[in-house]
């Protein structure tokens, strides 16, 4: 591509040193604890609410799932409509004016310590910390695996030197500044992203002749589905896949469920209810949160999609045949492609922008989950020990795995890696922590057995059942001879369908079979500030 | 309906952009309300 190094090296320049500025604002902010992890508990709505949506929309969902929905079609708008109507309306509203209460009435300063002290136990907030820290990486390995094949598409650059500069540069601001710098520069990230995306879409619509127009033509296009996706339920473009296929099942419970109500258990998300001053910040922050998503997501499926159309014109091939069967780099190949050179060095901007708002979220969480809750809390029983040490030593090293997770994970991975994740996080923390801000008769042990059941039972899905998971680990293959345990339709569903529900019923029962907590100790939980 | 055939997928079209809006009507109406929702006594 015809991008002049100099333009680029200086765009590129001029947008490191914004951030290193807001990071550096972060870091003189910066003065205890509390501003440390919570920012100080005093954000501005629009700060907010373009952190979150920033750390949530990363170069996963416009990379990965915009290269899913050019490989399997609009059915993921589903995603979009769940992440704006779930991640955002249910979030902020339902879910974000209650934790935001009880982590002040708690003084919680991350998500696993909210849930540990709601239920007085600090196993509940070293085993989450713990599972934070052992999974998370997962999920930022696939984020840094979104912005190093767009950098090595548009840079030309080796796709292993673009990982870890990537890394570099995030966790530099990121052990200096706390959640003060990460959230001052994931909006400003988030705003960079807003026109990126929204100038994406107007051009890729005005490229194809029309909002219709272009539609009607990826409709047309349905005669083209490659056969080996056809067999699995590959229907075309514009239409859902086969009721009940393999394809249906990964589109509807892997991505849809897991990513659009795993949403309301993440960890780095929630912690962000905690820092605004009062409800009326969370609901300030719904009017740009929803419209921030759907020119995110929305946008980028839509883009994802319609890239078969732009490619079939001009090159007479789908999207997946031009980016060579990997679906991560549809998405990289149809902006390079397809859109003006300066847009390109924009868009570059936006996904590098992208891609560290969110890492840097979540190495902030992995460390403090690993430093805060594991190790000052599960281990040391409270005492600070060497609580600071331990939490940078426990970012530098998530951040390590995270890297070598993004060397070794297979191409292809971005939107499956990161649906695992949001899963397990469904699994493991949803049935826990809305009984901790809804359900005042829940007890310490309903706590505890539904969080291991969640985790262990959605592990155990992951290994021995469901197909994709359960092959490419081998582990159930080496153990009982045979590639999963249940065959047919089961290997197909994913294990938040299973999990999820049984982790909500063994809170139940476990609760109701179970003394009530203390009633002075619920009452300080809920009462209002 | 848009050059997409299948209700299923025009309708999730059509939801994001709904919800999308809905979003800006609450934000707008509720911008100085400090009550929380849903409250348990």
């Amino acid at each position: 591509m015809g991008v002049s190094t100099p333009f680029l090296g200086m765009a590129v320049l001029a947008y490191m040193m914004v951030v290193f500025y807001l990071g550096w604002v972060g870091y003189k902010q910066t003065k205890d604890n509390d501003d440390y992890m919570l920012a100080g508990r005093k954000v501005n709505p629009f700060v907010l609410a373009f952190s979150y949506g920033a750390a949530f929309i990363s170069t996963s969902a416009i990379i990965g799932f915009g290269g899913y929905a050019g490989a399997f079609g609009l059915g993921i708008l589903w995603l979009a409509f769940m992440n704006i109507a779930v991640g955002i309306f249910i979030a902020f509203v339902i879910f974000g004016s209650r934790t935001r209460r009880m982590g002040v009435n708690l003084k919680a300063v991350t998500f696993p310590e909210l849930i540990g002290r709601r239920f007085q136990s600090r196993f509940i907030q070293g085993f989450s910390g713990a599972l934070i820290t052992i999974f998370m990486p997962l999920y930022a390995g696939s984020v840094l695996i979104g912005g190093a094949r767009f950098m090595e598409t548009a840079l030309n650059i080796d796709y292993n030197i673009a990982i870890l500069i990537l890394a570099v540069i995030v966790a530099a601001y990121v052990i200096t500044g706390g959640l003060i710098a990460v959230m001052y520069t994931d909006a400003l990230q988030g705003a960079l992203m807003f026109v990126g995306m929204a100038v994406l879409l107007i051009i890729t619509y005005s490229k194809l002749g029309g909002v219709t127009e272009a539609h009607q033509a990826l409709t047309n296009m349905a005669y083209l589905v490659p056969d080996n996706f056809a067999a699995i339920g590959h229907t075309g473009w514009t239409t859902m896949p086969a009721f009940g296929s393999s394809t249906w099942w990964t589109l509807v419970s892997t991505i849809i469920l897991g990513v659009g109500v795993g949403v309301l258990a993440q960890p780095q998300l929630a912690v962000r209810f905690m820092t605004v001053k009062n409800t009326r910040a969370l609901k300030r922050a719904v009017l740009s949160g929803g419209p921030f998503i759907f020119m995110m997501a929305g946008v980028a499926y839509i883009v994802g999609a319609l890239s078969n159309v732009y490619f079939f014109n001009t090159q007479g091939m789908i999207s997946l045949e031009v980016a060579g069967g990997n679906i991560d780099k549809i998405m990289p190949e149809y902006i390079n492609s397809a859109m003006p050179d300066y847009f390109v060095v924009f868009f570059l901007l936006t996904l590098l922008a992208a891609a560290m708002s969110t890492l840097s979220s979540q190495f902030h969480a992995m460390g403090t989950a690993f430093g805060h809750d594991f190790y000052r809390q599960g281990i040391m029983n409270g005492k600070i020990g060497k609580t600071i040490t331990v939490t940078r030593v426990g970012i530098a090293v998530t951040i390590f795995i995270s890297v070598v997770l993004a060397y070794i994970l297979p191409p292809g991975i971005i939107a499956r890696a990161t649906a695992i994740f949001f899963g397990l996080c469904a699994a493991a923390f949803l049935p826990m922590y809305s009984g901790a801000i809804f359900w005042k008769r829940m007890t310490r042990q309903g706590a505890v057995a539904s969080l291991i059941v969640g985790t262990f039972s959605s592990l155990f899905w992951l290994t021995f059942v469901h197909a994709k998971e359960a092959t490419a680990l081998g582990i159930c293959q080496s153990l009982f001879g045979q590639a999963t345990l249940l065959s047919g339709t089961w290997t197909f569903v994913d294990p938040i369908l299973v999990a999820t529900p049984l982790s909500f019923l063994v809170a139940i029962i476990v609760s109701l079979m179970t003394e009530p907590m203390a009633e002075e100790h619920v009452e300080m939980c809920f009462k209002k500030n | 309906m848009l050059g997409i055939d299948d209700p299923q997928i025009w309708l999730a079209y059509i939801l994001c952009f709904v919800s999308a809006i809905g979003c800006i009507i609450y934000g707008a109406l509720k911008w100085n309300d400090d009550s929380d929702d849903g409250e348990v006594n």
